[in-house]
């Protein structure tokens, strides 16, 4: 269970009483109680010992990549009919958001480079498309509704849950929708929502160019999974010429490593990979080390996947810097305190040979690195230090 | 508008030929560049606040450019951008609000900005509020970070701002320039002031019998020193010589000179006295946005020690100091090696220096750096003329001196 | 305009240091032949120097020293040298004014200062620089000395400013390649009084003029001073050169004649830098030593990172690696240490460059490896060259596999053939060597008279020379190409005046280990000497005080002189001290031995010594002196007797004798019998000997029969005697 920063209760209780009243007209299906406790919708996951953050993460960067191309083109494809149904069937009944939601967002997520939280807000996009509710007030609580279930679907992939609350944050309190009339204001809402894809694209650009300047000749960087946005920056690194050479992880267990280094021979970038034990061996060699995030929290640590920690600790003692590259909108109201302090998101791990049922196997897939241990997180709103990021998140959401 | 120029030039030639020593010094000289420039600058009548922008763009890039080394210039520059936002903001908001209340006032044009007069000046007001602002979460979907009022027009109230600025542009192209000069002054009223205000918090930081360390020579220091021994605060200060320069030895001879009880000690025996100290007190060359610290050389060495002994090390920098740019390899590239000979006598090492014989490539080599980087983790506190501080929290003060989108112009030099 | 009257120069000599602007005469042009054949091509102030050319190094420095007047005088190529400053920013500068003096006739440094005197538009006192001098130097404190000299004494007329440099104990030149630099300077004056920069012979030993030492309460002779031809000179200066007409060489001429004659007294004095840095560039080696004082930043804050003028950023990278913006450097390409890299150059892979520097938008392969070399710009250098410690100017092709052994010049776009190997010091130029065949001393100075020679109009345009160059190139290219391989462009220059023994000793390339070797052996024996000098000062050390320079009578001493003074010296202390002759005799043997002599000399000199002490203790009529004599010879006989084991001895000691009446102590030449027969009684000497000697002398020529003539009698007297024996 999340560990909620008392910022958060204090909004939560307040859309709560927002709730209550608002609830006895609308009677709908998925019940206010829902935003409370994720687990009864836990059942909607496919394969419970996969967290579904992963089961879409490997089909995204799964070192087999054949058919999760095809798979996006399809999933391209079925929005578009998707985004049609939604518009002819506005007149269905609203407890079809719930599901419609999940669904628009499984299909959003499923296209290989679309983040998650562009998935979700193009997801609560279409709600407010299919949605006829005539006063601000009754969108945002659909909106609300929606978003809770969406959150709830898949309480383990943290940027989901961030750009869910980004948007409802967006809608609830926007100095520019005060102003204007509803309808206005919808579409307002909806032209932002779409431009929030490019904001995403733009983010990478925007943290890929900040970090040129660190990338300096002759460095060696030590890159732990597979991050869009850290294979960005190294893209543009070798853009501009810059010599450097890069040691992978291996990643296990899903291997993002091995794509990594795919990726960047590609680019012919020096690449040498390493087994993820192999960290603290190899780090005096290594100039910075690179990292993405799964999610940025409150305390200006991030949340990555497993290994990520150690890592970080490894390079705190040898005086190494740690540098992460994210998105802003991986900022989540999160305030872990330690490591079992978060949802677990599990992940099998194949260990070749059969495991004896009485021997336990960790499979829970990400760690928390505190603050502490990193320098600078380089992010769409400039190159911060992690005490900034912790203030970004309180003034946000305080 | 020539003499301008010479001027500018004659400022440019000073600082490539590094002519100008000490931040202070040259922040103030660059602040009074830019005014004149300002003044002698002559504005077209449509949104002249750009074109102004533009233009001391155009010339902080060359200032930068010739000496990049010294952050001052970039940081005056950048806090001269700032103000002409702002003062450019302040007028808008105010035009438009009068503007919005009689709004059947001016009638000339009124026909194509007819709809909402009120939203349109509120939205303008928070489009220019965010452009001014660091971009942050909020400003995250409201309009998109380094991409200013273009995106802001398209949505909404951009008419409706074109607008308002071709309605007041007669107040607007009195006004601007003179309040930007004004706030100029004031800028460099604070330069030539920040020695008091922070010799003005000595009393509170400095206490009775203790023993002060600094390294080399800083006028902020010697100040605040002299100031809480004005406040009849009896204490001793050790001074490290800060070689090769050793200024520390001008420092002595002035404390002394003002009674205080001195000690000079070579910088080698920092270490060993650094258990006696109560408090480190020393000036910067610059105070980046994560709370580092560009020193004269040998700073990290005191701080360490400092450390060791978890005595105080406290930074003295006066707010032009502080620059909005995150360290990156400061050792190498916000350094400067002076010439050797500040370190050993060329003459008598001439024979090692003969490229004639053996390999012909030199044996000998002298390296003489200017600065050091102190990572924020060893400052336990920066005293500003605005009150102490938290090196953490060097970025908040930064971001209301600086507007976020004006650190492009350090950025567009560099690469 | 000239000669002040010193009275009222003493009120307002500060003030004068503001009140009339600071002038400076910049000589752009060198009169020397130095840097041939690139010197055909482009004026030598226009090289460039780490990138920059050098002319503008010694601009910034005026300018930034507070000069504000600045008369650049160019002869050769002089229309090159206007074009440049024209381009560049250095017109209308804020208060640094330049102006050009054009000239085509002149032929050395003399003309041109005349030349300037003429155009009368040196007011007061002036900087004195060429155009190819690099420092960061000071120029208040070396003025305000000269003016304070001025206001006491009007003759004052020159300061020259002067660098400590040690130079090279083995080759015997400086750094910068210059010949060793003699000076005498009167240490509390600080003025000069005696100037050698050609120390004739490799001994290193000069001569100076005892009225300098006789008429100067101290002097100190410097050999580890450098010139750095800076000269703060009053306007007498000029009219001086206009006065003798013969001077031509500033400091050949000029100096020195001031030196030397001292009807007119003027007097020229030096100022000592140290902290600051100055230098000329003089010959290839003092550019190669340059570059490298830049790129360690003795020049600051003339460094290749700032931008002191004009000349693009580059950054500073580690290890003293200066890179220009745009480099493209292949990923596998090593770039060492203090190497400088210019804007829009592309390296290839496995390329090493080391102590180089690159010009700009040079194209170099890979698998080239560059080692303190200097590239100019435009240069393409293909894969797989090797380039060792040479100059490679503008627009050079290096075709694949070449080779540029150590001191190789390639002048302007010379094309070098596949692997083709440049030989060592050659110099490569598109120019036929001149044909003119002239002696040193004219060459010294006429560049642009025998440059004319050499190509057509020398004061043409860049573009122009050019395409006489295509033309050049059409005729001459199968010549050409033979001689730099196929496919090459270009004329290999016969090693000119000085041959090749004396090429090493001022290219850019370190001086060969076998060269130093060879030094070393040639000079080892007057080392060996002047150690001697050293260790085996005897313990009293009575010998007579040296002269105030240990080199200066260093030469005409052999061993044997060292080894009789020292006997002498023995005995000396042996008289004084009465010490036991055994003691003497061992210390003799002692000294016999370290000069590996035979015990014959060991007696001579023992008797010499003892003549010498007899002369010496004072006597006023020969009858005395024979007393003296008789006095120490039968004190010490026995002492004597201990070398004379044979009669050669004997006659050995008698032939000393003989030279000493006649050379060192006339005195005894009438009391040669008297003396002999002394010695015959106290049975120094048996008369065998002196028979022998007698015989010997028979057969000699007459001029040394003075003695035996003397000694007739008693030789007779010794004949009857020894018959009546048997």
């Amino acid at each position: 269970m999340w560990y909620r920063s008392a910022s958060c209760i204090l909004d939560k209780r307040r859309n709560d009483t927002v709730l209550i009243p608002e609830t006895r007209p609308a009677t709908s299906s998925a019940s206010p109680m829902a935003s409370e406790n994720p687990h009864p919708q836990q059942k909607q996951n496919p394969d419970p010992h996969i967290s579904l953050y992963y089961q879409t993460r490997a089909a995204h960067h799964a070192v087999v990549t054949s058919d999760w191309l095809a798979q996006a083109q399809a999933a391209v494809g079925r929005h578009r009919d998707d985004a049609v149904s939604d518009n002819s069937s506005a007149g269905g009944e609203e407890s079809g958001n719930a599901f419609s939601v999940i669904d628009e967002f499984n299909n959003w997520r499923k296209q290989p480079d679309l983040a998650e939280a562009v998935a979700a807000i193009r997801a609560l996009a279409s709600v407010i498309r299919s949605s006829q509710a005539t006063t601000m007030m009754e969108l945002e609580i659909e909106l609300k509704k929606a978003s809770d279930s969406l959150k709830s679907w898949d309480a383990t992939s943290i940027s989901l849950t961030a750009g869910c609350d980004l948007f409802m944050r967006y809608v609830t309190r926007t100095s520019a929708l005060e102003h204007e009339d509803f309808n206005s204001a919808k579409s307002r809402l909806l032209e932002r929502a779409e431009r929030f894809g490019e904001i995403s694209y733009k983010a990478r650009k925007i943290i890929a160019m900040l970090s040129q300047e660190f990338i300096f000749d002759g460095c060696t960087i030590l890159v732990h999974g597979f991050s869009r946005v850290v294979l960005e920056v190294l893209r543009t690194a070798a853009q501009n010429r810059k010599l450097f050479r890069v040691l992978c992880t291996e990643g296990r267990p899903d291997r993002t490593g091995l794509r990594l280094s795919n990726e960047l021979a590609k680019l012919d970038v020096p690449v040498k990979l390493l087994i993820d034990s192999a960290v603290a061996y190899s780090m005096d060699e290594v100039d910075m080390v690179f990292v993405g995030a799964d999610g940025v929290v409150e305390s200006g640590g991030i949340i990555n996947m497993m290994g990520t920690y150690q890592i970080a600790l490894v390079a705190k003692s040898m005086n190494k810097p740690v540098y992460v590259a994210a998105e802003s909108y991986k900022f989540a109201r999160l305030y872990p305190l330690d490591q079992k302090d978060m949802v677990p998101a599990l992940h099998p791990i194949d260990f070749g040979v059969p495991i004896p049922s009485k021997v336990e196997v960790e499979t829970s897939a990400r760690d928390y690195t505190p603050p502490q241990y990193l320098t600078f997180l380089f992010t769409d709103l400039g190159v911060l230090s992690p005490s900034v990021v912790s203030d970004e998140l309180i003034q946000l959401y305080l | 508008m020539p003499e301008v120029n010479s001027l500018v030039n004659e400022f440019l030639i000073k600082l490539k030929k590094r002519k100008i020593e000490g931040s202070k010094a040259t922040a103030k000289l660059t602040a009074e560049v830019l005014r004149s420039f300002i003044s002698q600058k002559r504005l077209p009548h449509t949104n002249q606040a750009d074109a102004l922008i533009e233009a001391v763009k155009a010339v902080g890039e060359e200032l930068i450019d010739a000496n990049p080394v010294e952050l001052a210039v970039g940081n005056i520059v950048r806090r001269v951008l700032h103000i002409i936002r702002e003062e450019d903001l302040s007028l808008t908001t105010a035009a438009v609000g009068g503007l919005s209340l009689s709004a059947e006032s001016d009638n000339e044009d009124d026909v194509d900005q007819d709809d909402h007069p009120v939203l349109s000046a509120t939205a303008v007001a928070a489009a220019a509020r965010s452009t001014l602002r660091p971009p942050s979460l909020q400003t995250l979907l409201e309009d998109m970070p380094h991409s200013t009022a273009v995106p802001q027009t398209s949505s909404s109230g951009g008419d409706s701002e074109g607008k308002s600025k071709s309605a007041d542009k007669n107040l607007k192209t009195r006004k601007l320039k003179h309040n930007v000069i004004e706030a100029v002054n004031e800028l460099i009223q604070d330069i030539s002031t920040c020695h008091e205000l922070i010799a003005e918090q000595a009393v509170e930081h400095i206490h009775q019998n203790e023993v002060i360390l600094t390294l080399g020579s800083s006028r902020t220091v010697t100040e605040f020193l002299c100031a809480a021994k004005e406040k009849k605060r009896s204490f001793r200060v050790f001074v490290a010589e800060g070689a090769p320069r050793y200024q520390g030895h001008a420092l002595a001879k002035e404390l002394a000179a003002r009674g205080l009880q001195t000690t000079i000690i070579t910088d080698s025996a920092v270490f060993a006295m650094i258990s006696r100290v109560n408090m480190v007190i020393v000036g910067a060359h610059a105070v980046m946005a994560n709370g580092g610290v560009i020193a004269p050389v040998g700073m990290n060495m005191v701080a360490l020690a400092a450390q060791r002994h978890a005595v105080p090390f406290v930074v003295l920098a006066g707010v032009h100091k502080l620059c909005p740019l995150y360290p990156h390899n400061p050792e190498v590239l916000l350094n400067e090696l002076k010439s050797p000979s500040e370190l050993l006598d060329f003459g008598e090492f001439s024979d090692c220096l003969d490229f004639g014989c053996r390999s012909g490539s030199p044996l000998l080599h002298v390296v003489n750096p200017a600065f050091d980087y102190v990572p924020p983790n060893l400052v336990s506190l920066f005293i500003t003329d605005t009150g102490g501080h938290n090196p953490s929290y060097m970025y908040r003060l930064l971001a209301d001196y600086y507007s976020a989108d004006d650190l492009v112009v350090r950025r567009r030099s560099a690469s | 305009m000239v000669a002040k009257k010193g009275g009222n120069r003493g009120e307002d000599a500060e003030d004068e240091l503001k009140r009339e602007p600071l002038q400076a005469i910049l000589l752009a042009d060198s009169f020397a032949t130095k840097f041939r054949p690139i010197t055909l091509e482009r004026p030598k102030v226009l090289l460039p120097l780490v990138n920059v050319p050098m002319i503008d190094y010694t601009l910034a420095w005026l300018e930034s020293a507070g000069v504000e007047e600045v008369f650049v005088f160019c002869c050769a190529h002089s229309k090159q040298v206007i074009d440049y400053l024209k381009n560049s920013k250095w017109f209308g500068q804020p208060n640094f004014a330049v102006s050009t003096i054009e000239s085509h006739d002149s032929i050395s440094a003399g003309d041109a200062l005349r030349l300037i005197y003429e155009r009368h538009v040196i007011n007061g006192d002036f900087i004195l620089v060429t155009g190819d001098t690099v420092s960061n130097m000071p120029l208040i404190q070396a003025l305000k000395e000269h003016k304070e000299r001025r206001r006491k004494d009007n003759n004052a007329v020159m300061t020259i400013v002067i660098k400590q440099s040690k130079p090279s104990s083995i080759t015997n030149q400086s750094r910068l390649g210059t010949e060793e630099l003699f000076m005498a300077i009167d240490p509390g004056t600080k003025q000069l009084l005696y100037y050698e920069d050609k120390a004739d012979d490799r001994k290193g030993t000069i001569s100076l003029d005892k009225g300098l030492l006789m008429d100067n309460a101290s002097i100190s002779l410097h050999n580890d001073k450098q010139d750095c031809y800076i000269d703060i000179c009053s306007p007498e200066v000029l009219s001086l050169f206009t006065d003798n007409f013969d001077y031509q060489h500033l400091r050949r001429h000029f100096v020195k004649g001031l030196l030397v004659d001292d009807i007119m007294g003027y007097k020229i004095f030096t100022h000592e830098i140290h902290a600051s840095y100055a230098a000329r560039i003089d010959n290839y080696r003092s550019y190669d030593t340059i570059s490298k004082d830049i790129i360690q930043r003795w020049t600051y804050p003339l460094v290749p990172d700032v931008q002191f003028f004009g000349n693009c950023a580059s950054k500073l990278e580690r290890r003293g690696m200066y890179r220009a913006s745009e480099v493209g450097l292949s990923r596998s390409a090593q770039i060492g240490p203090f190497t400088v890299i210019g804007n829009g150059t592309s390296i290839g892979s496995n390329t090493e460059i080391s102590d180089s520097v690159v010009g700009e938008d040079c194209v170099i392969g890979s698998n080239v490896s560059i080692e303190g070399c200097y590239i100019w710009n435009n240069v393409t250098i293909e894969n797989g060259c090797k380039l060792r410690h040479a100059i490679v100017c503008d627009g050079v092709i290096m075709k694949s596999g070449a080779v540029l052994e150590p001191g190789a010049v390639l002048s302007f776009k010379v094309v070098v053939g596949q692997q083709f190997i440049v030989p060592a010091y050659s110099k490569v130029s598109l120019l036929q060597q001149p044909v003119i065949k002239d002696s040193d001393e004219e060459l010294e100075y006429d560049d642009n008279s025998s440059g004319i020679i050499g190509i057509p109009s020398i004061s043409s345009t860049p573009e122009k020379l050019n395409d006489q160059f295509g033309t050049k190139l059409s005729d001459s290219q199968r010549r050409a190409g033979s001689e730099v391989g196929d496919g090459g462009v270009g004329f290999i220059w016969s090693l000119g005046e000085g041959g090749h023994e004396e090429e090493w000793r001022h290219s850019v390339a370190p001086i060969p280990a076998d060269k130093l070797i060879e030094i070393i052996r040639t000079a080892t024996d007057e080392l060996e000497i002047s150690n001697q000098d050293g260790n085996f000062l005897p313990p009293s050390g009575e010998l007579e005080p040296d002269s105030v320079d240990n080199d200066s009578d260093e030469d005409a001493r052999d061993d044997y002189s060292y080894f009789e003074k020292e006997v002498e010296a023995t005995f000396l202390r042996a008289v004084h001290e009465n010490v036991k002759e055994d003691h003497i005799i061992l210390e003799v043997n002692a000294l016999r031995l370290s000069y590996n002599l035979t015990s014959t000399d060991c007696a001579s000199a023992l008797f010499y010594s003892m003549m010498k002490l007899a002369s010496d203790t004072p006597h006023d009529t020969p009858g005395e002196l024979v007393k003296n004599v008789a006095t120490v010879i039968t004190k010490w006989k026995q002492l004597l007797k201990d070398y004379l084991s044979s009669i050669d001895e004997e006659i050995e000691v008698i032939l000393k004798f003989e030279e000493l009446c006649l050379e060192s102590t006339k005195e005894y030449t009438p009391l040669f019998v008297q003396v002999l027969h002394l010695l015959y009684d106290q049975d120094v000497i048996q008369e065998k000997a002196i028979l022998d000697w007698a015989s010997e002398k028979e057969e000699a020529e007459e001029s040394d029969k003075l003695f035996l003539k003397q000694a007739e009698k008693f030789i007779q007297w010794l004949n009857e005697a020894s018959e009546e024996e048997d």
